[in-house]
């Protein structure tokens, strides 16, 4: 493959910078990178996972929040290629940024991926006719492509034939039966890899005139580049003509002339013939009719009565959403209690490994980091991995059977009125346990603004570890009164989780019609036919998450507990600890046990206090005082950042109670008896805790959050605006309860 | 396979009664739409089935070539059949 000439004299424009693929090194050299294509449900992810086994790796496209998943076959000759699974798309011309991925890399636009050697392109044989409309596109970019007949046990159970020989002559590509989920078929696939396969050399696609006319001036005018075959022009042309100037991709790479050209073609187009968008797509489709039709004999075909039977229970007008409910029910339950033995045993592990490594090094500074730094930063992250896994255990079932699909379709109308798909419910409800796999789960969400809504609200469910906060607050504060058949703490309980809620709602709706405003996005989706779940591809879906999850968002939390844990640590507290220390060593010596312990407990509040976290807590006073907080308080926001129930511990040390816990009785009588030195009122009273709830409820706090958030969303701004917003929200609201509540006369 | 004036009355489908069938005459929508819309199959000429209505009464559910689509009334309303 050569390069063209530098500055060769044809091009006027800057030329399209384009990815060169991989040269091959012989003419019978198996191919380097292999893509897997095909629609969504066509069975892609499986194919891919049969191939590559574990062999897989996880990352992302720069710049945007579409996945990259790559990973290595062994061909029958024993030697290894790359392949790279393509998300599933409709089409070259792309509504959504994973086809917008799939379309720059065959195109060659996409500068860290190069053009694959060969497309793998895989279809549900059930469904050929719709399947083969990109496989169309695609055989007229000139590449190699071996063409995947999936689903090959279906066909064969529901009487349709296909002439595969009459297939491959028509399309000019090599055809192969499989059945990716049996795994049947997949050598015949390998070798077929393996062997030379050639570009097709047909033309299908039946251009309208006019269409066909602009497209060649337009293509002319289109730098020559190696990397893409002369046919390939075409669709860069259409694509060219059919932007709206969303996409920047095509604007970074097409010389600016040509562009403004398209523009004006466009709109001229749009005066003649109204309809060119899309006359292409109906000639393309009575192309792929006649295809079809020589090659498929459906012969006494038994139509999918299986998958309307149980659709008619699954989405039943009173069983379905009955069946959902308890479907969600189930699902949330598992992800929140179900979990907890796991994350105990993490937990405890970490503590025993702690305990011993902390043994071994002496007592001091490095201890210190590697115990309550670094081991306690792991464990934080590790204590996740069980509601990851479970959580993905579901949605992989939900996903493979097709009842996901089906979720969706119940719950559209209601998400729908907030501006959100279907397909936001459960990673809403998920995120009641955790926002962290709750915010991982709205990968299922297709469409990026809906999907960045939903990230962006999942924190206001109330977490599993706001729980302990409530519980000390509402168990110190609220007094145990009967309201009708309900008890006062209960009722707050649940106006804090209700609040939350309710703030998501309004969020999403704010959002939607403002920052995430814009385009209409086509809510129209396929209720793919009911399987039985792939556990070998549920499997790696949990692995990969959960190794994911740790390796990228794993490594920031470890980072910030590191951070933290230096904050809360220095300095090492100056004259008011020496003091204690020395009472201490007195009391140690006298062999006074309980007044050395009363004493350590005070030491470790007076360095609390002493250190830069406790400076920030003072430092914030001004700004958390309208809100009713003290200083102390303020400590525990600022250790709140690693995990919001470590607020009960940092309370605890504070108020000099050693390791007391939410439903200890003295931790709550501290807080309740504690006076102010300089007014003498007390520091925390009923108004306080409401307030202070209420901050909990809304304010953005978990950076453990903000780094999943960071990675799903592959960019800082979002989690930096979502610190900004939901703590702005957090101060405004308990500025109005706290004063509100004074005014009213609450204290 | 165009739709002239004086053709058989078409309807949205969004107004079909489940288990009703019809020919796609037209597809009324942004040039955008319509492009997805008929790329995912639903192209003039092609014959459609309204299955069922989704338990709140949207989406609803449609079946073309035996491919089964979830659509929101507001898209469903754009497009139109010649009843058979």
């Amino acid at each position: 493959m050569s390069r063209p000439a530098d500055g060769g004299p044809t091009l006027k424009a800057a030329p399209l910078k384009l990815a060169t693929s991989t040269p091959a090194a012989g003419h019978a050299s198996a191919p380097r990178v292999v893509a897997i294509l095909g629609n969504p449900n066509a069975g892609k992810s499986t194919l891919f996972n049969q191939l590559t086994g574990l062999r897989q790796k996880v990352g992302n496209y720069p710049g945007v929040t579409v996945e990259k998943k790559t990973g290595s076959v062994t061909l029958p000759s024993g030697r290894r290629a790359e392949v790279i699974d393509l998300p599933g798309s409709y089409s070259l011309q792309p509504t959504s940024p994973d086809e917008t991925i799939v379309r720059d890399v065959l195109l060659g636009l996409q500068t860290d991926t190069p053009p694959p050697d060969l497309i793998v392109f895989v279809v549900d044989v059930m469904h050929l006719t719709r399947h083969l409309y990109l496989m169309m596109q695609l055989i007229e970019l000139g590449r190699p492509i071996v063409l995947a007949l999936n689903m090959m046990d279906t066909a064969r159970a529901r009487g349709v034939t296909v002439d595969i020989e009459q297939l491959e002559r028509d399309l000019g590509v090599p055809v192969v039966a499989i059945s990716a989920a049996k795994g049947e078929g997949l050598g015949n696939l390998r070798r077929m890899i393996e062997r030379d396969v050639e570009p097709s050399a047909r033309r299908f696609r039946r251009w309208p005139v006019h269409l066909e006319r602009v497209l060649g001036s337009l293509e002319k005018r289109l730098p020559r580049h190696s990397a893409l075959p002369e046919r390939a022009r075409h669709d860069l042309a259409l694509a060219l003509l059919l932007d709206d100037g969303e996409d920047d991709m095509l604007a970074r790479h097409s010389p600016p002339d040509v562009l403004d050209d398209a523009r004006i073609l466009a709109k001229r187009l749009d005066q003649l013939s109204p309809g060119w968008r899309s006359d292409d797509v109906a000639g393309h489709y009575e192309a792929i009719h006649d295809i079809v039709a020589r090659a498929v004999t459906s012969g006494t075909p038994r139509p999918d009565k299986l998958q309307d039977r149980i659709d008619r229970v699954l989405t039943h007008r009173v069983f379905g959403p009955i069946l959902f409910a308890v479907l969600m029910g189930a699902v949330f339950q598992s992800v929140f209690a179900w979990a907890q033995p796991a994350m105990d045993l993490i937990d405890k592990a970490i503590n025993l490994s702690g305990g011993f490594i902390g043994g071994l090094l002496p007592d001091g500074p490095v201890r210190s980091l590697v115990v309550n730094g670094i081991i306690a930063g792991v464990g934080t992250t590790l204590t996740f991995v069980p509601q990851i896994a479970i959580l993905f255990f579901f949605i992989g079932v939900l996903e493979e059977s097709g009842y996901m699909a089906r979720a969706a379709f119940i719950m559209d109308r209601l998400m729908g009125r907030v501006g959100l798909s279907g397909r936001a419910f459960i990673p809403l409800l998920s995120s009641f346990a955790c926002a962290i796999p709750g915010i991982m789960a709205t990968r299922t969400i297709d469409n990026r603004r809906d999907r960045i809504t939903t990230i962006m609200v999942a924190p206001f469910m109330s977490c599993s570890a706001r729980l302990p906060v409530y519980a000390l607050l509402i168990g110190a504060f609220i007094p145990n009164i009967w309201v009708g058949f309900l008890t006062l703490p209960g009722i707050t309980l649940f106006a804090m989780y209700a609040l939350g809620v309710i703030a998501a709602i309004a969020v999403a709706a704010v959002l939607k019609r403002t920052v995430l405003a814009g385009g209409k996005p086509l809510y129209v989706m396929e209720l793919p036919p009911y399987r039985m779940p792939q556990w070998g591809s549920v499997f790696l879906s949990v692995r990969e998450r959960s190794v994911v999850f740790v390796q990228q968002a794993g490594t920031v939390i470890l980072a910030v507990s590191i951070v933290l844990w230096f904050l809360a640590s220095y300095p090492r507290g100056g004259a008011d600890a020496a003091h204690v220390e020395q009472q201490l060593a007195a009391a140690t010596a006298s062999h006074d046990v309980a007044g050395a312990h009363q004493l350590e407990r005070e030491l470790a509040g007076v360095r609390l206090e002493n250190s830069f976290a406790g400076r920030v807590g003072r430092f914030l006073e001004p700004a958390i005082r309208p809100l009713g907080f003290d200083w102390r308080i303020g400590i525990g926001l600022v250790t709140s950042l690693a995990a919001r129930e470590v607020m009960v511990s940092t309370m605890a040390t504070v108020y000099h109670m050693g390791d007391a816990d939410a439903h200890s009785s003295s931790l709550r009588e501290q807080l309740r008896d504690t006076l102010d030195p300089r007014t003498g009122k007390h520091t925390c009273t009923p108004l306080v805790a409401v307030s202070l709830m209420v901050f909990y409820v809304l304010a953005c706090q978990c950076m453990s959050t903000v780094a999943v958030v960071r990675r799903e969303t592959n960019s800082w701004r979002w989690p930096i605006f979502m610190i900004v917003f939901m703590n702005a929200m957090a101060w405004g609201a308990s500025f109005v309860v706290f004063q509100g509540g004074r005014l009213l006369g609450f204290s | 396979m165009n739709e002239f004036p004086g053709e058989a009355p078409t309807i949205a489908i969004d107004a079909m009664q489940p288990g009703d069938s019809g020919v796609i005459a037209r597809v009324d929508a942004e040039p955008a739409i319509v492009r997805r819309l008929m790329e995912l199959g639903l192209v003039p000429g092609t014959e459609l089935q309204h299955v069922r209505v989704a338990p709140l009464g949207d989406p609803i559910e449609v079946s073309i070539r035996g491919v089964h689509l979830s659509l929101r009334r507001s898209e469903a309303s754009r497009i139109h059949v010649t009843p058979c």
